[in-house]
């Protein structure tokens, strides 16, 4: 029983790190811009399809592509922000509502188009199982949880300590005081885009090689990711993080303790638990610290 | 240093400064005074670039820097001291104050942040504590401390006084006085008129976007007007 509770626990974690992956995109964005930026599920999913052509194509390994795929993430991430969020910046929100819904539809579209209709699995070579007292581990779900935890460590680093950083948060904490010191917005939101998408990006190489990129599969990692904004707090990077590892455990355990046909219902019903209990969500703090 | 002409602002179709002109010298301590609506503070957001003038010129050093996004006239040295503070709540008081020397991120400040907690000892002691559960006087400090962590050459304090009590208001106009005795050039917008003109040179005096008196801040004490209007005599 001990060892079942820790199997699942660890596939949840597994599957939590990629939800706080998706999540923690969204959460700057919202934090900076107030934008529910819906299309970051397909952008996602356009980083697993591209990592996955880049593997066949240059004959390199799962790593190298996916960090030139979080590059052109990064790439795709600024041109979103400057030719569709950027114009409307000072319009009424369902501006950019509506630009979110429709970008979602764009880019889904362009990745049919793109990259065929065929389901796909990132192919990564990471086929052994080690077992740990009657666990089951296998190698490819804990090089993405490590993936997954080096990003975010990354990312927390980056802004805690840097100046960009400092700016990021200055800006979601407090827009008129971060310019009179000198902060370019634009440049700002430029950023939280590229960085947003890079790693959404790398959300969706993850989801690839765990599972499978297929048309269709982003709808369902956006509304996780938002669901885990609900659950962690609008804005928040810990709420993020511990949104992610929340959901994607719970998740696990209701399909292995209770079934696997209630699985997705999960993020629906602590979305709605956290709303009516505590609507702030569990880590109240915004992108701050 | 500082030369305003002919400045005129609208908020929409509505004119709310019509017209008006000054200019700060560099060393100088100049003062904005007048009532509540008469267009301190608007006048300040277009010094700042964070409302564009309608017309009229604004020039710092010789160049003229009206309409000029707000980032990009902080980065010249144009640092204001925002009216409300209008502190980064969630970050730690040395974060905010790390931040106002965004324009000299490439240098060393460890020496500027220093010379700002011997000035303010009671930042030190705060120092990790989130600026956001600062009382308003810290908070004051903070906001301060931040403008003259830019190294400005031009430093713009609005309100410092508002909503402070009064014992915290004199511990700011010293504070002012010991600024101005570093040799930083401050234009100062206050409605707590008696303390403004201790502590400026000069000063204009604005009624209803109009700049209706201007003279040393001696001058301005003792004219009538200003002293039924402000001074209560």
């Amino acid at each position: 029983m001990l060892v079942d509770l820790l199997q699942q626990l660890f596939n949840g974690l597994v599957i939590g790190s990629i939800y706080t992956l998706v999540a923690l995109g969204l959460t700057i964005i919202f934090g900076i811009l107030g934008i529910a930026h819906f299309a970051h599920g397909s952008v996602a999913m356009f980083g697993g399809y591209l990592t996955y052509f880049l593997i066949l194509a240059l004959g390199i390994g799962v790593f190298p592509a996916m960090a030139l795929a979080m590059a052109g993430g990064a790439l795709l991430g600024v041109v979103l922000e400057r030719v569709a969020y950027y114009p409307v910046r000072n319009a009424p929100p369902i501006n950019s509502f509506i630009i979110a819904l429709g970008l979602t539809l764009i880019i889904e579209k362009s990745n049919l188009l793109l990259f065929g209709v065929d389901q796909i699995i990132v192919p990564t070579g990471f086929n052994r199982i080690f077992t740990i007292g009657g666990l089951a581990l296998p190698e490819l779900r804990i090089y993405i949880l490590l993936t997954a935890a080096a990003l975010v460590v990354a990312l927390t680093i980056l802004i805690q300590k840097s100046w960009m950083g400092m700016a990021v948060r200055a800006v979601a904490q407090n827009r008129a005081a971060a310019i009179l010191m000198g902060i370019n917005v634009h440049a700002v939101s430029m950023f939280v885009f590229a960085l947003s998408s890079a790693l959404g990006v790398a959300a969706g190489v993850l989801v690839g090689a765990l599972f499978a990129i297929a048309p269709g599969v982003s709808g369902g990692l956006v509304v996780k990711g938002f669901a885990v904004l609900i659950l962690g707090g609008l804005g928040s990077i810990p709420g993020a993080i511990v949104g992610g590892l929340v959901l994607g455990v719970s998740e696990t355990f209701a399909s292995a303790f209770v079934s696997s046909a209630y699985k997705d219902v999960i993020a629906f019903l602590l979305m709605i638990g956290v709303l009516l209990v505590k609507p702030e969500g569990i880590m109240r703090r915004s992108v701050a610290r | 240093m500082l030369a305003v002409t002919d400045l005129r602002i609208a908020y929409g179709k509505t004119e709310v400064v019509h017209g008006v002109s000054f200019d700060v010298a560099a060393g100088e301590c100049i003062a904005l005074i007048g009532a509540n609506g008469a267009g301190k503070s608007t006048i300040l957001k277009a010094i700042c670039g964070l409302i564009p003038p309608s017309s009229g010129d604004i020039r710092f050093e010789g160049r003229s820097i009206g309409g000029l996004p707000g980032h990009a006239v902080a980065r010249l040295g144009i640092c204001m001291c925002p009216e409300g503070r209008q502190m980064f709540p969630e970050m730690t008081v040395l974060e905010n104050l790390q931040l106002g020397a965004y324009r000299r991120r490439s240098e060393d400040i460890s020496g500027t942040i220093d010379e700002v907690m011997t000035l303010f000892p009671r930042l030190r002691e705060r120092a990790s504590q989130l600026a956001g559960t600062l009382s308003g006087g810290e908070q004051e400090m903070v906001a301060i401390g931040r403008a003259l962590m830019a190294k400005p050459r031009l430093c713009i304090f609005d309100e410092p006084s508002l909503g402070l009590a009064p014992k915290v208001v004199d511990e700011i106009e010293e504070t002012l006085m010991k600024i101005k005795n570093l040799g930083v050039t401050i234009l100062l917008v206050e409605q707590a008129v008696s303390m403004a003109l201790r502590v400026a040179d000069r000063a204009y005096v604005l009624e209803a976007g109009e700049v209706v008196a201007s003279g040393t801040s001696q001058e301005i004490s003792n004219d009538s007007r200003v002293q039924s209007a402000y001074l209560g005599g």
